[in-house]
């Protein structure tokens, strides 16, 4: 999957489950306040990322993220993997 | 089984007339399995009936006593603090009663750091009571 793939793919189920515009979803924006996670909604991102990129993240790989461009690159560097 | 009555509260944080599991049947990374027997002072009877909440409360104290043994298991101490964070997708689909065995099932779903997403059944003689899904959060 290459970068334009993994920020289709993202953009349809972020925010399908978390019920945001997909408009919001840009690569500078703040992941944790676009889709209004609190800490609980991480274990719900866990399992629609395992469900739609087929790999379980840990609390440890989200310690770089903060935007959106960030999360890309966790993506890329974990599918890479 | 992996623990039993006797030694059940070196897992769980919570004490009588609270305890909710009697033994810890297996339990692994990924699912737990617990019993509990109803008895005549069970603190959540209405009608010799098990309230929903106990049932719960079953849920969630097998999940205690499960990541509690895991934890022994890997070199680090149970017995800690756990809260529920959030239920859903829950169904109550019967009651049971004094004398009824209740054997937990759970499934841990998600993780992130110390949070846990999992999905836990009650059943009695083979019939679900009760299924739900609980965020739970050791401190």
């Amino acid at each position: 999957m290459n970068r334009a793939e993994i920020i289709e793919t993202t953009k349809r189920f972020l925010s399908e489950e978390f019920e945001v515009d997909p408009n919001t979803i840009e690569p500078e924006n703040n992941l944790q306040e676009t889709l209004d996670l609190s800490s609980l909604d991480y274990v719900d991102l866990v399992i629609v990322i395992e469900e739609n990129l087929g790999f379980k993240p840990t609390a440890e790989d989200f310690k770089s993220v903060a935007t959106f461009e960030d999360f890309y690159q966790m993506v890329e560097a974990k599918m890479a993997e | 089984m992996l623990v039993n009555k006797e030694n059940i509260l070196k897992y769980i944080p919570q004490r009588a007339p609270f305890v909710m599991i009697d033994a810890l049947i297996d339990a692994n990374e990924t699912s737990f399995e617990s019993s509990f027997l109803i008895e005549q002072d069970n603190l959540f009877l209405a009608d010799k009936c098990l309230s929903e909440s106990a049932l719960i409360e079953n849920i969630a104290q097998t999940c205690a006593a499960g990541f509690g043994y895991v934890a022994t298991q890997n070199g680090e101490e149970a017995g800690g603090m756990g809260f529920i964070g959030a239920i859903s997708k829950l169904e109550v689909l019967g009651t049971a009663e004094v004398g009824n065995l209740i054997q937990t099932s759970i499934k841990v779903l998600s993780s992130f750091g110390t949070i846990h997403l999992i999905e836990g059944v009650a059943r009695c003689n083979e019939t679900d009571l009760l299924t739900c899904q609980l965020k739970i959060v050791l401190a």
